[in-house]
């Protein structure tokens, strides 16, 4: 079944994220991080966080996907500035793009982020790009 | 698609992340909200198509990254992408290696750093390909 191309724009509203320092070791520990500095949120954070409130999930039920053929596909950061413990960041997640690959058999979802900080402004961008792979059609009769 | 460069042959950073566990999948789960049961229930995964419980994307993605924060923590980051090739099985190990990557013509010589990463299975298949560009830190 095809994703309605409608969903293109579609934006989750706008949350907050609480980056505790508990939340950045606990985020270490299980990517097995011994390096840099503990109070600086590693590279891979930025999915933590957009992710907050289940939000991957809510965007894919919004555009009625099952979860079942869903892999992610790509993923992009951008760098402004460093997510540090104690940040409280704010999050914007939208659909940027909907497009399909061998006749609809694969369909992929864009979903694009902005993390910012009221005071430092944006700090980082995520662009992520999730694989459906649909069921081929039954041949008619 | 990613944009990602050509290798050289010149490694700069590697290192082997030994077996993906389900535990680590459980761990990650937890510390990055990431609950899909394609990572951690096998019933689903089989629903999905799948022998057992793969390895979450990001988590593979967050391994290779250890070779940014580690290796190059004198440099400040300012991209680091990464397309999910193929699938992997838990319990697989991964090989992460950052090669220096080739410069484009045209490439302005502005002091980045620009790696081309990869994660390998002990198969030899390329399951993660990535890239990464650096600053030098202020």
């Amino acid at each position: 079944m095809a994703i309605d191309r409608a969903h293109v724009g579609y934006a989750l509203p706008a949350f907050t994220v609480a980056v505790t320092p508990e939340r950045i070791a606990k985020f270490r520990a299980a990517i097995g991080e011994t390096g840099g500095d503990v109070r600086v949120a590693p590279p891979t954070f930025m999915k933590m966080v957009e992710g907050e409130h289940n939000s991957s999930r809510r965007i894919l039920d919004t555009l009625a996907v099952d979860l079942r053929r869903v892999l992610h596909a790509e993923q992009q950061f951008d760098y402004v500035g460093p997510i540090l413990a104690g940040d409280q960041l704010d999050v914007v997640r939208s659909v940027s793009d909907i497009y399909e690959r061998k006749n609809g058999l694969m369909e992929f979802i864009v979903i694009e982020s902005t993390i910012s900080h009221a005071e430092r402004g944006l700090l980082g961008r995520s662009r992520q790009v999730v694989l459906v792979r649909n069921p081929k059609p039954a041949v008619a009769a | 698609m990613n944009d990602v460069p050509k290798s050289t042959t010149l490694v700069l950073a590697e290192y082997e992340t030994g077996p993906i566990t389900r535990e680590m999948l459980a761990q990650y789960a937890e510390a990055s909200g990431d609950t899909n049961p394609l990572h951690l229930d096998p019933a689903f995964a089989q629903k999905a198509g799948f022998a057992d419980v793969i390895v979450h994307g990001m988590l593979g993605m967050a391994l290779l990254g250890r070779l940014l924060s580690s290796r190059f923590a004198n440099r400040a980051l300012l991209k680091f992408d990464a397309r999910f090739a193929a699938i992997l099985p838990v319990n697989t190990s991964l090989r992460c290696r950052a090669r220096l990557a080739e410069v484009a013509d045209g490439q302005p010589d502005d002091g980045h750093l620009r790696l081309a990463l990869e994660a390998i299975d002990p198969a030899g298949t390329v399951i993660i390909t990535g890239s990464a560009e650096l600053a030098a830190a202020n």
